[in-house]
């Protein structure tokens, strides 16, 4: 089947596009990106970054990026970290105040800062790495879990994630207690063999791909038994689903874009990337372009940022093979970082500048 | 009606938050991907950061809560803000969650609404009442992740036996209507190994008997279905029962029709056959029978590796790579 298949380009200028729109403005029906606005910061620049479009950008546009995410970052009670967006802030407010108990900083959005400023290639000399820690320590739960504000919200595996890829960027571990967070990831494990979003909870690629990567930035990847890890292999690859090619987040359901990236990446992972069909994930996700830019979740869909990034990083990952007729160059990405979820030159920029200088 | 038409006059308008000073929101002199709100909206908004700014927490901030939530569900401070006037005022919280009950069917798919149903029911230590609203809702979005989350949680946190009691009907309810729902199938393994050891349920070999009973019967009626397969391997490797156990019943199953199946002999009840008109052989079950002979190892091995083979080739061609490498790494410990 795979020698056959023919792709449709790969049309990065109108994915580009889509990217440099949603920065540009968004509207009013998509006021509930406020309290996660970083976040789609994050996979609009993520997606520019993948696609190599950064370079053609103006200075003076990247400059004005990277000034609104430094804005973001807020110093108060609970340490040091960043906002998703000014919603809560009123206007004639300091961003050099402390913040307030209704205006915290959050643990997602902290982690998609840190990447975003090290797509635009920040040297980091602003960030409150003391502060940081502490903001961590103050998420973190009694089960080991973290909190996605200090003063609450939602605690699972998503939140976890960040908080080990932020120590690694830092490369200091005493901002959380490593050992009771892989506890609890442990007890996220569901007997399919991939991980629920909370204890007890159903298998789904985007927290299994949280479980896996945050095991790995711990470098504690032999703590999953050779049983353990083929049951995970297994399920991950039957997520692939026939005769889409694309992957599904769960057994039996439909299949999505983004989860071609959280499970494929999560088989990369374990080493096993090439377990995945690239040809077949190629061709699904071919035919999740929409025609005026962007990469929806499924044929026919509207797009947005983050299907559209995913399904980048998951060709980064997954470049479709040699087999396949009508690969032309458009198809080929630079080599992702699976565990930080970021363009490999990316990774090694934030893992260069990020932890500063240690005395 | 009248009370619509009360809601869309905006709150500058309104002469009982005059005392109130709007605060508009802070932006950067060049904001990233800036949202253009309504005017409804930033109205709202403006008048809930002179409140939060105020410390204000009186009945009006939850007419505004709900405003605001109403336009933007996801608006995390003012379901936060929400939570702490509920608690300031002391509210009566069934109002609240019956409130609630409305909004959280609307915007299912939302963290924030789920969250605060959690703190409510916190409060209130009256979960009851929880696990009909959950069947209810479900109804809507039968794989809804937050609300099968939401019932794993009441039934975890309230731990009572009461609760219990009837989710085994439900699931089995749940599974009638859609043999395809894993949302199902892995509240049901939550239910019946995860959480504990309750009344009725003390003989664990009667128990895995009945799941085993179960799942085989499905699967005979939808051979392809994944999430029943892998409930049945769930129950094995839990329970540490060898999949050879299961040979007799899966074998059938890994290999096209026969005339056997259809020859009126005795029923085996233990070991129901496919369905007719289902398509076999399955894929799931080839694997499991590979499975069986890797585990015997020996000559039998060349019996795995053949059905590898015919995964690869024939049965399931989009796994190509996965079941050729398999097949390596059975090969592999043979050699090491």
């Amino acid at each position: 089947m795979s020698e056959l298949l023919q792709l449709p380009p790969l049309t990065r200028i109108g994915h580009g596009t889509h990217g440099k729109r949603c920065l540009t403005g968004l509207p009013a029906t998509q006021v509930d990106v406020d309290p996660s606005k970083l976040a789609l910061v994050f996979y609009c620049l993520g997606t520019l970054d993948v696609l190599d479009q950064l370079d053609k950008t103006r200075i003076d546009e990247k400059e004005r990026w990277r000034e609104w995410i430094w804005d973001q970052q807020a110093s108060g009670p609970y340490g040091t970290g960043f906002k998703p967006s000014s919603y809560m802030t009123p206007e004639k407010q300091s961003t050099d105040a402390e913040y307030s108990d209704d205006n915290t900083p959050a643990i997602i959005v902290t982690y998609t800062a840190l990447l975003s400023l090290a797509i635009l290639r920040d040297d980091f000399a602003r960030l409150d790495r003391p502060g940081l820690l502490k903001f961590l320590r103050a998420c973190q739960k009694d089960d080991g879990s973290f909190s996605s504000e200090p003063l609450g919200g939602d605690s699972d595996l998503r939140m976890v994630y960040c908080a080990f890829a932020i120590s690694s960027m830092l490369d200091d571990w005493s901002g959380m207690d490593v050992d009771r967070a892989l506890e609890f990831i442990a007890s996220c494990r569901s007997y399919e063999g991939g991980y629920g979003q909370t204890p007890f909870g159903e298998a789904i690629g985007g927290t299994t791909y949280c479980a896996l990567a945050s095991i790995h930035l711990a470098g504690k990847g032999s703590s999953l038994s050779a049983a353990e890890r083929q049951k995970t292999i297994r399920w991950l690859v039957q997520n692939q689903q026939e005769p889409s090619g694309g992957f599904r987040g769960r057994t039996s359901k439909d299949p999505d874009a983004c989860y071609c990236f959280w499970c494929g990446a999560s088989l990369s992972i374990l080493g096993d990337g090439d377990l995945v069909n690239e040809s077949a994930l190629a061709s699904f996700l071919g035919s999740c372009q929409f025609k005026f830019g962007g990469i929806a979740k499924a044929p026919g869909e509207h797009p947005d940022p983050y299907h559209t990034y995913l399904s980048l990083a998951a060709l980064a990952l997954h470049p479709p093979g040699e087999g396949t007729q009508g690969t032309s160059t458009s198809w080929k990405l630079h080599p992702l970082d699976p565990l930080l979820n970021a363009k490999r030159e990316t990774a090694n920029w934030a893992r260069l500048y990020i932890p500063g200088h240690k005395s | 009606m009248a009370i619509e038409e009360e809601q869309s006059i905006l709150f500058a308008e309104r002469p009982e938050w005059a005392d109130v000073t709007p605060l508009a929101q802070y932006e950067n002199i060049n904001p990233v991907a800036p949202i253009f709100y309504t005017n409804e909206y930033k109205d709202a908004a403006d008048y809930f950061r002179g409140i939060v700014n105020a410390g204000e927490m009186s009945p009006r901030v939850l007419e505004l809560t709900e405003k605001i939530i109403r336009m933007n569900p996801a608006h995390y401070s003012a379901w936060q803000y929400r939570y702490k006037t509920l608690m300031a005022l002391k509210s009566p919280l069934d109002v609240e969650l019956h409130l609630m009950d409305e909004i959280a069917v609307k915007y299912l798919k939302t963290y924030q609404v789920w969250h605060h149903r959690r703190l409510i029911v916190t409060q209130t230590r009256n979960p009851g009442p929880e696990l009909a609203f959950i069947a209810k809702s479900l109804q809507a979005d039968t794989k809804n992740y937050h609300t099968w989350s939401y019932r794993q949680w009441i039934l975890a946190y309230f731990n009572d036996d009461e609760l219990w009691d009837a989710e085994l009907p439900f699931v089995e309810e749940m599974l009638e209507n859609d043999l395809r729902n894993n949302s199902a199938w892995h509240h049901r393994f939550f239910v019946v190994f995860q959480a504990g050891v309750r009344k009725g349920d003390e003989d664990r070999d009667e128990v895995i008997r009945r799941e085993l009973g179960f799942v085989k019967q499905s699967i005979s009626v939808a051979p392809n279905n994944a999430s029943a397969w892998n409930y049945l391997r769930g129950i094995l490797d839990h329970n540490g029962t060898p999949y050879s156990d299961l040979q007799t019943f899966v074998n059938p199953y890994s290999v096209p029709h026969t005339l056997e199946e259809t020859a009126e002999g005795v029923v085996d009840l233990e070991n129901p056959l496919p369905s007719k008109e289902s398509h076999l052989p399955a894929v799931a079950a080839i694997e499991f029978m590979a499975d069986i002979y890797e585990k015997e190892g020996g000559d039998s091995l060349m019996k795995a590796t053949e059905l590898w083979k015919s995964l690869a080739n024939e049965h399931d061609t989009i796994r190509k790579k996965y079941w050729e490498y398999r097949i390596r790494e059975a090969c592999q410990k043979v050699t090491t």
